[in-house]
């Protein structure tokens, strides 16, 4: 491949991100990063976090144009600007491809209907985003552009260049994320303001991600939040006040126009600008929306073998699946390339550690200006200059930017040279830069836990922006007690623990199978337990994907492939009776039909699937012609005559969920639905087929199905919670025995009664049956609809908090065949980079028991969140013991010692006493205290 | 991303370093390329680096981070974004 | 709630189905077209209730008729319901089976002028060509340049037949070889079509394209826009296939090619309104401009809702026949937003926004205040 870096005319390695050279730069444009709201120079930081943290030079810049000006080459104090830097091809050698290029925001001013850059206050929901943000261009205060007040009635208009076909220009697919962001954008806007009145406009609330359907309660229960189904159009600008009216629908009192202080567009996701050319230049396909064409049985799979595809190049997803595509795509990229790995990668070597218990402590300060970010209200130099009249202090200097390349190495030098054997930085957060630093510190031989952080920009100076003074003083305060602990310091050895290469897969359904056979095409042996007695899962009962993939062959083909693998050991009518260990070396007894096993692995992935609620309403169980979803799916397929030859048929939607009992969505159910009224259409076209839904969740692409069964006659009538249908049996007018369903139609503003041979129930989809007992055994939490729940609903979806435990499929959350098959693939690569390595390293900073205080009282074992602490007998009756492991060093079990004996290494009694002791200088302390 | 454990991200920024470094120097083998440093892509890069392949993140903005960078929380936890 | 049994109504589903109003079935009740229907600035009526009704078969009879058939709805539409075409539907069920609610009775008188003088004014077939008296009009050759098909109300209503004379005279000037049919011209048929009377359509199409036919006619300018849109867009079911050109277009062909050319000022202050059938439904906009553009010291003000956006006078849709309360007129609040403009002209390019314009000035307190012109008009003075 051939790449064209374009030239940043910044020398990477030089620059500090000081950005003295955006504040003399002449040139001031439109900041594409803050859409356009705020200005920039021509010469900036991309944004306040960017990685890499330093300048580059835009086009807009007076030099590039008209070789003028040059005043950034004059003040940049490390002659880091480079006018002679040209865009360069680099051809680059790899064994596979991934394709992540995201989206593009869609474009509103493409046909404008919504007065999009022409009434000042429209603006887009990205817009919105950068106006809310701290970073953003009013410093996260909302404005609006005319006259730049809070505005206090702000509505949001959902599905812009989502959901339609008509006028040219927008989507006919849902963008799948906007009713949750508007929801987000809502209750941020009313922590901002709680004044505020928010009204959302749209035509389906699709809260069907896990946890969403809480949230939009949390949304609309605020107060002075509406959300109001109609689709509006712009009325017109006000213009005195720059207000925009709105006009919408209302079935009761018609067409209301209203007037708004701002108004948000929830835009839509296109395809990535580029895509096209992209395509070509790799000769992939696009599908007929513009977005990657993906195999339907492996949606990472491009149609170009070795170019594989994650995040929204796939289709409109969000970012949990974003995330888990990714890393699904990463594990058929260690698929295809598994004989190379770790060839290319080099062991890091450190100089040898420095014995300096026997020294007096020698403390070095280094105070970060992080560029202005400190600078700018710390007196920094003031700060130095104290700092080096505390005690054991040897040495104090000032740092622009202490991460960047050049400090880091002047960290490491002075450390050298001048003998230091405690190193405080006084920056940042050490939750951000504290492994950096840790590794600048090793650098200089000194034991990693030698390094303290003192935290003056999130505690000190990005809180008091308006006190500089106070500020300063704070930051003195906060380096005086990181000198009093530091001289408490002490060094720490860091475990290397052998993890041992085999995977646990709890659970042989398409989830458990498809991430069993991903490890194991990486060479490690599995060991799949299935409860039933035959693989396959829920995926069982399923026929059809909506795309119109044939399920059942492919899970035939998934069987066998499993079955076929040499490393995978299959285990069915198992029970899980024992589970012990920890990260890389767990230990498992499983009874099974091959007796009973104790399996050692190193990683756990639980798969366990999910049921399917057994309804109790709508004569469920009192009816045969009343049936689930998946029953109907099953007759279809078996052709039965029952079923193809009804002349009307109803469906329900929601039935077991989205209630109070399980406040939850179900997320498939209405794809589902959709899937089969198809189906029946194609079989029998003159059916009359009714979908009684509550908001229609066909997110993504299957949006186009759902205007498909519109097409093929499908009526769809949508009900309230409150006005659920009554479903009764009876007798058509010829006096045939139907089931009458009625139902209320608030567009009509009457109820129907529909005659019906089959009513289908979506039926929710619930935990399995063992779940509890799973998350027991492994320890593992449930979330409160009783789901697994993962370690972070959107950056880490397919692992949990406990290392080495892993999960993926409906276990996780109800979701599509595709969506489960790519967060299998994504489970088998996090398990990969853990299983890839011989050993993993485990802190130095873990709880330790004195045996000789301790009065095996058991508080910390109960405490532990992650079972690291245990009693055991010893001759002195039973003591605590940590299992360095397994322990987080939270520390929460040394705050319920009675007698203190339990300690969290590098936050020691001593240390901390020492650092709050620093805190008020002994002078001050009143004497009656 | 601070929520990773810190051993991953350590071998992402040799990883990283070392492609640009070698960019200039001429070895430009690589186990895989990303496209794009939006979330997906930074995720896929450090999956790809902690399990033992060398990785080329490219992206055609001056920072990684696409799109999610610009969002200021994330639903439903309503957590920061960056 | 009151509760309707839905299988004695699957019939009628069937029938507004069968009668091209099948499309009811994409809507999914979004609501848009009822914020942008012209009809909810001045009452209330809900498109998006009409359809649920025919969706179901229970549309009841009066409200079915309000529609202008502005295009407004189509235009926004997100999931592409041709609700015209469902009104239409119903409207040729509630004409086949007679139920014409009392409003809706005129109707009857026109159908009986269409079938007998080929014209819904009741006016007599023999004296359609009297308008061309003293103008030196030739009967339409086959060789001509152009066949002019003035259309009923320019032929018949006297305030448009000063708009044919007006472009006879332009063509003239401009030297342009052209001919009318004089008494073989009949109704267009577009507006009866969307009362539903697709058999008085057929007809008139049929007897129109037979004398086009037979006249060896290949080019037709039309002063209507619903003509226009009938040659252009409806005839062509009939396996016909004419060049049809609006005068507004023609107008600025003729100036562009220096056939026609401006001597005189105008120095007034005009606003052009897009009628629904030129501009939303046809896609012209830029030539009626321009044309006007082209006369000097005349100053082109637009009016907040234009182009795409232009709100309908109320004519469109067979309304032109029935009678509409004065406080229910959309050409009202088009006129005030004329006015609000300060215009001195309200030009625009369709007979029926012309007499229902020049209707409506009459109830301003001064009249006088604005004139309503065709483009002919005002190029016919400065020329």
């Amino acid at each position: 491949m051939t790449l064209v870096r374009k030239p940043r005319y910044i020398l990477e390695d030089q620059c500090t991100g000081c950005t003295t050279c955006v504040e003399y730069c002449p040139v001031v444009y439109p900041d594409p990063f803050n859409q356009e709201i705020s200005t920039n120079k021509a010469i900036h930081i991309y944004f306040a976090q960017a990685v890499p943290l330093i300048t580059y030079i835009d086009e807009s810049c007076l030099y590039l144009k008209e070789k003028k000006c040059g005043i950034c080459e004059d003040v940049c104090e490390n002659d880091a600007i480079d006018f002679n830097q040209t865009a360069e091809e680099v051809e680059v050698k790899v064994g596979a491809i991934l394709l992540a290029p995201g989206f593009e925001p869609f474009d509103p001013k493409a046909g404008n209907h919504y007065g999009y850059g022409e009434m000042q206050n429209v603006v887009t929901s990205l817009d919105y985003e950068r106006l809310m943000c701290a970073t953003g261009p009013y410093e996260g205060e909302i404005r609006r552009a005319s006259d730049k007040k809070h505005p206090q009635k702000i509505a949001w208009i959902q599905c812009v260049g989502s959901r339609q076909v008509n006028p040219p220009g927008g989507n006919s697919y849902c963008s799948a994320v906007c009713c949750t962001y508007t929801q987000k954008q809502v209750i941020l806007t009313k922590d901002h303001n709680p004044d505020a009145e928010c009204t959302v406009f749209h035509n389906d609330i699709r809260s069907h991600g896990k946890d969403f359907e809480r949230f939009y309660q949390r949304a609309e229960e605020l107060p002075g939040i509406r959300f109001i189904r109609s689709y509006v159009s712009i009325g017109k600008e006000i213009p005195e006040s720059k207000n925009v009216t709105i006009r919408y629908a209302t079935p009761d009192e018609g067409v209301k126009e209203e007037e708004f202080e701002m108004v948000v567009l929830s835009i839509g996701l296109n395809p990535p600008a580029d895509a096209v050319r992209l395509a070509e230049e790799l000769g992939i396909e696009l599908n007929p929306h513009g977005f990657c064409e993906v195999n339907p049985k492996n949606p990472m799979e491009t149609t170009k073998p070795g170019i594989f595809v994650s995040g929204a190049f796939q289709g409109p997803i969000d970012i949990p699946e974003s995330v888990f595509s990714a890393s699904g795509a990463c594990s058929q990229c260690g698929e295809l390339l598994d004989y190379r790995r770790g060839k290319l990668s080099r062991e890091r070597i450190y100089p040898p550690e420095r014995d300096v218990s026997g020294e007096e402590p020698r403390i070095g300060i280094f105070v970060c200006h992080c560029g202005a970010n400190i600078g700018r209200i710390v007196d920094v130099p003031s700060v130095v200059e104290y700092a080096k009249t505390l005690p054991h202090v040897v040495y104090a200097q000032e740092q622009l930017f202490s991460c960047a390349t050049n400090c880091a190495k002047e960290i490491t030098d002075m450390t050298k040279e001048m003998g230091l054997n405690r190193v405080i930085i006084a920056a940042c957060s050490p939750r951000t830069l504290g492994p950096l630093f840790q590794d600048t510190v090793r650098e200089a031989g000194l034991n990693q836990y030698y390094l303290e952080m003192t935290n003056i920009r999130e505690h000190c100076s990005w809180v008091h922006t308006m006190e500089k003074e106070d500020a300063t003083e704070k930051a003195r305060d906060l380096i005086r007690m990181s000198v009093a602990r530091a001289a408490h310091l002490e060094p720490l050895q860091e475990i290397d623990l052998s993890v041992n290469p085999a995977a646990l897969v709890v659970g042989a359904g398409v989830a458990g199978m498809t991430c069993a056979l991903s490890i194991a095409n990486q060479g490690h042996e599995v060991h799949l337990v299935e409860r039933d007695h035959d693989l396959g899962g829920k995926a069982r009962s399923i026929y059809q994907t909506l795309e119109g993939l044939d399920v059942q062959a492919y899970l035939r083909d998934l069987v066998h492939k499993v079955y076929q693998n040499p490393l995978i050991h299959v285990y069915t009518d198992a029970t899980i009776t024992d589970a012990d260990g920890y990260v890389g070396n767990f230990a498992t007894r499983v009874v099974s039909e091959r007796g009973t096993t104790e399996i050692r692995h190193g990683a756990t992935v639980l798969a366990v699937g999910a049921d399917v609620y057994e309804p109790s309403e709508y004569l469920y169980g009192e009816d045969d012609r009343v049936m689930t979803l998946l029953q109907l799916e099953e007759q279809i397929n078996r052709g039965s005559e029952k079923v193809t030859d009804a002349q009307g048929l109803v469906m329900i939607q929601c039935v077991g969920c989205r209630n109070e009992e399980r406040n939850y969505c179900s997320r498939i159910c209405c794809s589902e639905s959709v899937k089969n009224a198809l189906a029946l259409k194609k079989i029998n076209p003159e059916m009359d087929i009714y979908i009684l839904y509550r908001d229609m969740r066909t997110y993504g692409f299957d949006e186009d199905y759902y205007r498909e069964a519109a097409d093929n006659g499908v009526k769809f009538i949508r009900y309230e919670p409150q006005d659920e249908p009554v479903v009764e049996a009876g007798e058509s007018e010829e006096g045939r025995p139907v089931l009458k369903i009625t139902t209320p139609d608030y567009i009509l503003g009457k109820k129907v009664e529909i005659d019906a041979d089959i009513v289908a129930l979506a039926a929710a989809l619930i935990p399995s049956a063992g779940s509890r007992e799973v998350s027991q055994l492994f320890r593992v939490p449930l979330n409160p609809d009783g789901f697994f729940q993962e370690a972070h609903v959107k950056l880490r979806p397919v692992e949990f908090a406990t290392d080495g435990v892993y999960l993926c499929g409906l276990a996780h959350y109800p979701k599509l065949l595709r969506e489960t098959i790519e967060q299998a693939y994504g489970a088998a690569s996090r398990v990969l980079t853990l299983l890839s390595h011989d050993a993993i390293t485990a802190s130095g900073s873990i709880c330790e028991v004195d045996e000789n205080v301790c009065i095996g009282c058991g508080q910390c074992v109960s405490t532990c969140a992650y079972g690291a602490v245990e009693l055991h007998k010893t001759r002195q009756g039973k003591k605590a013991i940590v299992n360095p492991v397994l322990c987080k060093g939270d520390g929460l079990c040394t705050t319920k010692c009675p007698t203190r004996a339990i300690q969290l290494k590098h936050f020691t009694d001593d240390e901390i006493w020492a650092q709050i002791d620093a805190a008020v200088e002994t002078a001050q302390i009143p004497s009656k205290i | 991303m601070e929520s990773e454990p810190k051993g991953t991200q350590d071998q992402v920024h040799r990883s990283l370093a070392d492609s640009i470094r070698e960019g200039f120097e001429g070895n430009t083998f690589g186990d895989v390329m990303v496209v794009g440093g939006g979330i997906s892509g930074v995720q896929a890069s450090l999956d790809l680096a902690a399990s033992g392949f060398k990785v080329y993140l490219v992206d055609k903005a001056p920072a990684i981070g696409g799109h999610m960078a610009q969002l200021d929380k994330t639903f439903p936890t309503n957590d920061c974004s960056i | 709630m009151e509760t309707v049994p839905l299988a004695p109504f699957q019939e009628i589903v069937e029938e507004v189905r069968a009668n091209g109003g099948d499309a009811f079935k994409y809507c999914y009740q979004c609501g848009l077209c009822d914020t942008v229907c012209p009809w909810n600035r001045v009452t209330a009526l809900s498109m998006r209730k009409l359809i649920r009704e025919a969706s179901f078969g229970l549309s009841e009879t009066d409200e079915i008729w309000r529609c202008t058939s502005c295009g407004k709805c189509l235009q926004r539409c997100p999931r592409e319901v041709q609700l015209v075409d469902v009104m239409v539907s119903l409207r040729r069920m509630a004409t086949e089976y007679g139920l014409f609610p009392p409003s809706v009775r005129p109707v009857r008188g026109v159908t009986v002028g269409l079938s007998e003088q080929g014209n819904p004014l009741g006016e007599e077939r023999e004296t359609r060509a009297d308008w061309a008296e003293g103008l030196s009009v030739k009967t339409f050759k086959e060789g001509m340049e152009i066949l002019y098909f003035p259309g009923c109300y320019l032929c018949y209503d006297p305030r448009l037949q000063k708009v044919a004379a007006a472009t006879v005279n332009l063509l003239h000037k401009a030297g342009v070889d052209f001919g009318i049919l004089g008494v073989q011209e009949n109704c267009c048929g577009e507006s009866i079509r969307k009362t539903g009377n697709e058999p008085i359509f057929k007809r008139l199409a049929r007897e129109n394209i037979k004398t086009f036919v037979e006249n060896g006619v290949k080019k037709i300018l039309v002063s209507s826009p619903h003509c226009y849109h009938t040659f252009k867009n409806e005839y062509p079911e009939f396996m016909v296939n004419f060049e049809v050109v609006h005068t507004s277009e023609y107008m600025f062909q003729l100036v562009d090619e220096g056939r026609l050319k401006i001597t005189k000022e105008y120095g007034k202050k005009v606003t052009y309104h897009d009628p629904c059938y030129l501009g939303r439904h046809n896609g012209i906009f830029d030539e009626p401009r321009e044309v006007l553009n082209k006369v000097p010291g005349l100053k082109l003000q637009e009016m907040a809702e234009s182009r795409e956006d232009s709100l309908c006078c109320g004519m469109g849709g067979g309304r032109i026949w029935l009678e509409t309360p004065k406080e229910e007129r959309f050409s009202i609040l088009r006129l005030k937003q004329a006015t609000d403009l300060g215009a001195e002209v309200l030009a625009t390019a369709c007979p029926y926004c012309i007499s229902q314009f020049e209707d409506s000035r009459l109830t301003l307190t001064n009249s006088e205040v604005i004139q309503i012109k065709d483009i002919t008009e005002i190029l016919q003075e400065v020329v």
